[in-house]
């Protein structure tokens, strides 16, 4: 469904991604991991058409990314999620539905059941500078959600959210995943990702340093957790 | 393809009239035309002689027609400044740009909306002093709703010049460099359009000739008074009209094509 392939990006003399290549099959719920200016972000960002690669290419369905069909069946969730303030939480939904080809009657249909699934009913009429960060990143998902994506795209879909919030996300993702959905998850949580993704893959300083199913990276009694140190620790004390 | 640029544009419209800038030039906008209002009500008299109502009414609606459409240039770079930074900052243009919308379609899509909007503001305005003085005196003022929709050019070239200079420089310091090129233009066809008067030039020894800045310079003040010259019945002298729509359009389109160019290259 998704290729990258050896994709470069710099920012001046800083390379944020550098070769990364890999593919993502339909139906998998892959995991970015690594620690902070990873090149994590970037590589979502590059795969949304937000910004350019220096090299190589990002191909979803047989389109390049950035071709606006390409993001025709992508749901994005942005790392902060931010919501125009005048706007309340069912006007901002009403503004993706129509972007995602609904109207009238129908778009009302979905987007009350969008607001439902993730628990912003009784909150909808209110402006979006009255909402939490939690609530934000709700009507954030629930934007993701609209018009029945294929591929989700997710930066820290759980940030700001209290741990019953985290429970609710992690539920409504298992069923998009048992839809058949694709998600591509940037998760700085490592017990969501054990939960939630088949495939993981480790960034450090823009290179993927190990990538696979979970079952292969964590070996006996490691956990996820000491596979990540192991990775970033390894490559960040070889470099110094 | 076009219906994200229509979907887009009426969020536009809805989005700026939301802002309080907009509520404050609205408000600036229904006081002055209350104030003009006077002008049609009273005797005036010159050198003790009576003047009749319908001319000071036909005098008074040009002058206003004038001061509406130089405003309007004004409220446009206010209303255009900070499209780019606040749909950066409140996650708009993520929103669009996530969904199937080209990044072309989002520029355009918000420099028409605001467009549609200025120029119908501008266009209520002047309807509003078309329908006082049709009210006071009876009589109509051909071409004052036409011209006003001839100086909508002017407002689009405003909002794409003031979006340009948004992408490299803050807005108020985009608005700011907006209304001095505006203004050079105002001074300096201005004065050119002044020489041309036969009162002028038995004051004045001129040798009437232009510098080619002066030629190639945009024609913002130019176009504004060939549209006046549809209220006025008077020749329009010293410029061809069709060099003078064709100046704008093309600056226009230039600069339109330089955003585009800009916010293709631009990290979102």
């Amino acid at each position: 469904m998704i290729s990258f392939e050896n994709v470069i990006k710099k920012y001046g003399n800083l390379v944020a991604v550098d070769g990364v290549s890999c593919n993502i099959d339909k139906g998998e719920s892959f995991a970015l991991l690594g620690p902070n200016g990873a090149g994590k972000t970037t590589l979502m960002r590059l795969l949304l058409g937000f910004s350019h690669c220096t090299a190589g290419n990002i191909v979803i369905e047989g389109l390049p990314a950035g071709r606006s069909e390409s993001r025709k069946k992508v749901g994005y969730l942005a790392e902060l999620n931010r919501i125009p303030p005048y706007l309340s939480g069912e006007e901002y939904l009403m503004r993706h539905a129509a972007f995602c080809g609904l109207t009238g009657s129908r778009a009302k249909k979905f987007v009350g059941e969008i607001l439902e699934q993730v628990g912003m009913n009784g909150s909808e009429r209110k402006k979006a500078s009255q909402y939490s960060k939690g609530m934000t990143q709700r009507m954030g998902l629930g934007a993701a959600l609209l018009g029945n994506p294929e591929l989700l795209v997710l930066d820290e879909p759980t940030s700001g959210l209290d741990p019953l919030g985290m429970r609710d996300v992690r539920a409504l993702l298992e069923k998009f995943k048992k839809s058949g959905g694709t998600i591509i998850l940037n998760s700085h949580l490592l017990s969501e990702v054990e939960r939630l993704c088949d495939t993981v893959a480790i960034m450090n300083k823009g290179r993927i340093q190990v990538k696979g199913p979970l079952s292969h990276i964590v070996h006996g009694n490691e956990t996820l957790e000491d596979v990540f140190i192991r990775h970033v620790e390894d490559k960040n004390s070889y470099d110094e | 393809m076009m219906n994200n640029l229509i979907r887009i544009s009426v969020i536009t419209i809805n989005d700026q009239m939301r802002q309080k800038s907009f509520y404050l030039l609205l408000a600036i906008a229904i006081v002055f035309v209350l104030l003009t209002r006077g002008c049609y009500q009273g005797d005036y008299s010159v050198n003790g002689r009576q003047v009749e109502n319908i001319a000071v009414a036909w005098y008074a609606s040009l002058i206003v027609f004038h001061v509406i459409a130089a405003g309007m240039l004004l409220m446009a770079s206010m209303l255009s400044m900070g499209i780019f930074s606040r749909d950066r900052d409140d996650g708009s243009m993520v929103m669009f740009l996530s969904h199937s919308v080209d990044r072309w379609q989002y520029v355009l899509g918000r420099i028409l909306g605001t467009w549609v909007l200025s120029t119908a503001f501008m266009f209520i305005l002047h309807l509003a002093i078309f329908l006082i003085a049709l009210a006071n005196t009876g009589g109509m003022i051909t071409g004052y709703l036409t011209a006003s929709l001839l100086c909508s050019v002017n407002l689009l070239y405003v909002i794409v010049l003031t979006c340009f200079l948004s992408l490299f420089m803050p807005n108020v310091m985009a608005a700011i460099f907006t209304l001095g090129i505006i203004g050079i233009s105002f001074i300096s066809d201005g004065a050119y359009q002044a020489m041309q008067s036969e009162q002028i030039r038995q004051l004045i020894y001129s040798e009437n000739h232009a510098s080619l800045w002066r030629i190639l310079y945009p024609k913002v003040y130019m176009l504004q008074h060939y549209a006046s010259t549809l209220i006025t019945n008077n020749a329009f002298v010293g410029m061809s009209p069709t060099y003078v729509w064709g100046n704008i359009v093309f600056y226009t389109g230039a600069l339109t094509a330089a955003v585009l160019w800009r916010f293709y290259n631009s990290e979102i």
